[in-house]
């Protein structure tokens, strides 16, 4: 749920940018009128442009997923587990409805 | 123990560092989370040259300052303790560097050619 939310995220951003990238052309336009040369963009695409920047390291770090560690003995890289090794076997039989003497000692 | 393990893609891949094995598998998918957000930095990182209409020396220079604040926020993503998630700084800091440069190189003359040429 949350990378749907970063995509959308990422997608605003992509968004911002064309909108940055055409508001650019028209004020390329508007110099070729005056005949003024180009020495940087606006002032609101520069903060749009940030803006973007900042949109899309967020987008771009969340979408492709979480980092997995790589340590043999982290809780989530467990190569053996109970029920698969052989020596362990777990059944499931009728001896459960004896009641279990908890107190039993080797005479 | 007459018991085997699963079939679990734990490589044994030693090194000279103190952790002597590592899960190949989970690794690859970091690897290939860094390559995507590199990737996408890059792309953004063009356009974003192309609009402000850099051209020559200055656009690489832009190229190489995305690059390492992609690097960093991924340095922050990995907690700081990159060691449990790759086996070496140069995996996180190094991989997608020349990959990357194309993509931006590709978007950067796409993004100028459109906003300052036509």
């Amino acid at each position: 749920m949350t990378t749907s939310m970063s995509f959308v995220v990422g997608v605003i951003a992509v968004l911002m940018l064309s909108h940055a990238a055409y508001s650019t052309i028209q004020y390329r336009a508007l110099l070729k009128i005056t005949e003024d040369e180009f020495s940087g963009p606006p002032f609101e695409v520069l903060v749009e442009l940030t803006l973007v920047l900042i949109l899309s390291l967020f987008a771009g770090l969340t979408v492709p997923g979480n980092f997995r560690s790589i340590l043999p003995d982290s809780d989530e890289n467990r190569v053996v587990s109970l029920p698969s090794n052989m020596n362990f076997m777990i059944f499931n039989h009728r001896g459960k409805a004896f009641p279990t003497e908890t107190d039993l000692k080797l005479n | 123990m007459a018991g085997h393990d699963d079939s679990g893609a734990s490589g044994k891949k030693s090194s000279e560092n103190e952790v002597p094995t590592f899960n190949v598998e989970n690794m690859q998918s970091n690897m290939k989370v860094v390559y995507y957000s590199r990737t996408f930095m890059s792309i953004i990182g063009g356009v974003i040259a192309g609009i402000l209409g850099f051209t020559g020396l200055m656009g690489f220079v832009v190229y190489v300052l995305v690059m390492a604040i992609t690097s960093v926020c991924l340095t922050a993503k990995a907690g700081f303790s990159i060691h449990s998630y790759f086996d070496s700084w140069n995996r996180v800091l190094m991989d997608g560097f020349l990959g990357g440069l194309l993509s931006f190189v590709l978007f950067w003359t796409f993004a100028y050619d459109i906003v300052h040429i036509f």
